[in-house]
């Protein structure tokens, strides 16, 4: 087998627990329990599935708990496939590849109370900042759990839940919970955030529309992909000599797209300063980015670890 | 011009010159993982570091894919730390840039094709290491250019041994 880059983070499943119905606790880590990348509470990764499926969950153990990355996950009959995957074919020992941990909460300066509004599997990034907050003692904190009947991951939460710092709503009981009074009054160093259904992500807006945009977090089901520039527009190589089309997606670079695509590039920098990465191009309009060509070199070549195209073809000589 | 003075005068000029010290270890495993400090690495000769993710064998390096003699250990200048902080404004730790030895008092752009002593061990530098832009995803600091042309040194192992902090770094004849 020919060697590829390393593009993500090796990791073992080093257990599954079961934790309330239809959810899986996930522990991943270092095959040598080595510490793993560092994270911010309720920071999410991707899992690279073995059936090559990518999918992104927020880890919620503490940020100082730092040899292991803990996913929960709901087995989603009719999702696209990553939970089926996760509850039905992985075991323990299992090998899977992860990115590097994106986003999460910062706990904040000048925050001196935050307030969570959960629904049900959606308490996952909160269990990490809450986790977090009751060790540092940074700020204090209260976590409204709306569930139906049966609360997730409940082991995790029973000492938070004796302390008051959890509050349970249930809905079978006692029918949707107005968010308002329960967010309370906003104030420059209260921090209040949302993680649920799209119903309940929506109510939670309507109850924080007067509240300062940097004072309210909302967190999706779907995580959003990872920040790109609004004006990347996705486009297609081809490839001149082996006759092969591959996407590059909107923020993508050529050089993953290629990788993802099974193009072996030589590249040592990633960053355009190397010279490593030169490709010649045949037709389009590539947009350079990098620091080391010539004007009339790029007329010719470009690298494509940086390199952009202006238009929807880009023909290289590959 | 500078074919007539480099040789000779920049070599008489390392052979005058300097005296460093190891001032910090680290290694790591596999790529993206936070490095370890250590007070004392092994190094192997013509292989690497023992339990680093660029011994020669070991695949766990973001490179591993493309062995290279010359990559076997990794130094960087203590002086490059205190100058991000000075002049960019970011503090960097001698664990984040991802080389293994932090020296301090030691040219070490000064040394490429040259043999020195790190500790008990010799040394012969290969290239200066690049840096890499993932290192800016990894320690979300914005250090990709301020790096440039001073990201540390490449070099292979003529001699193995024990390193340990505070070892002197000197230069071989
Ligand atoms: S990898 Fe260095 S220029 Fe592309």
């Amino acid at each position: 087998m020919k060697a590829r880059p390393i593009t993500t983070v090796k990791t073992v499943v080093a257990g599954i627990e079961a934790a309330g119905t239809g959810i899986k606790l996930f522990t991943l880590t270092d095959p040598d329990r080595w510490e793993l990348p560092p994270f911010k509470p309720g920071a999410h990764i991707d899992l690279h599935l073995p059936n090559g499926l990518v999918r992104t969950y927020s880890l919620c153990n503490e940020p100082a708990d730092n040899t292991r990355y803990v996913i929960a996950v709901k087995r989603e009959a009719d999702g696209r496939g990553g939970s089926r995957a996760l509850h039905d074919d992985i075991r323990v020992g299992d090998v899977i590849g992860v990115s590097l941990p994106r986003g999460g909460l910062d706990p904040g300066a000048g925050i001196s109370r935050h307030v969570f509004i959960a629904g049900g599997i959606g308490v996952t990034p909160f269990l990490s900042m809450a986790r977090h907050l009751a060790r540092t003692g940074e700020a204090d904190f209260t976590l409204h759990l709306i569930v139906r009947e049966e609360v997730p991951l409940s082991a995790h939460l029973t000492s938070l839940m004796k302390e008051g710092r959890v509050v349970v709503h249930r809905t079978s009981r006692t029918g949707r919970p107005d968010l308002a009074p329960l967010i309370g009054a906003a104030g420059p160093d209260t921090m209040v955030a949302c993680c649920g259904p799209e119903g309940m992500t929506d109510d939670f807006e309507r109850a924080t529309a007067a509240w300062p945009a940097a004072n309210v977090h909302v967190e999706r089901f779907v995580a959003p992909p990872p920040v790109i520039d609004p004006d990347a527009k996705p486009f297609t190589l081809f490839l001149a000599r082996s006759g092969a089309e591959i996407q590059v997606r909107a923020g993508q670079t050529m050089l993953a797209a290629l990788q993802e695509g099974g193009v072996d590039v030589a590249t040592s920098c990633c960053g355009g300063i190397c010279g490593a990465c030169k490709v010649g191009w045949i037709e389009g309009k590539p947009v350079h980015r990098d620091r080391i060509l010539l004007p009339y070199e790029r007329e010719r070549y470009l690298m494509v670890c940086v390199a952009g195209s202006d238009a929807e073809r880009l023909v290289l000589d590959l | 011009m500078l074919d007539t003075i480099s040789a000779d005068s920049a070599q008489s000029a390392a052979r005058l010159g300097w005296t460093g010290v190891v001032r910090f270890l680290h290694l790591t495993p596999r790529a993206f993982l936070p490095m370890r400090a250590a007070e004392s690495i092994t190094l192997v000769a013509g292989r690497g570091i023992e339990g680093d993710r660029y011994m020669i064998g070991s695949e766990g390096g973001f490179y591993s894919h493309k062995p290279e003699e010359g990559r076997q250990v990794t130094l960087f200048e203590l002086e490059t730390l205190v100058a991000l902080k000075r002049d960019a404004g970011i503090a960097l730790g001698p664990e984040e840039h991802r080389r293994n030895v932090t020296v301090e008092g030691v040219p070490l752009n000064h040394l490429v094709g040259r043999r020195f002593w790190l500790g008990e061990t010799l040394l012969e530098a290969t290239r200066l290491s690049i840096p890499c832009r993932h290192i800016e995803e990894i320690t979300g600091k914005a250090i990709f250019d301020p790096l440039i042309n001073r990201s540390g040194l490449n070099c292979k192992i003529l001699q193995g041994g024990t390193v340990r902090v505070g070892d002197a770094v000197r230069n071989a004849a």
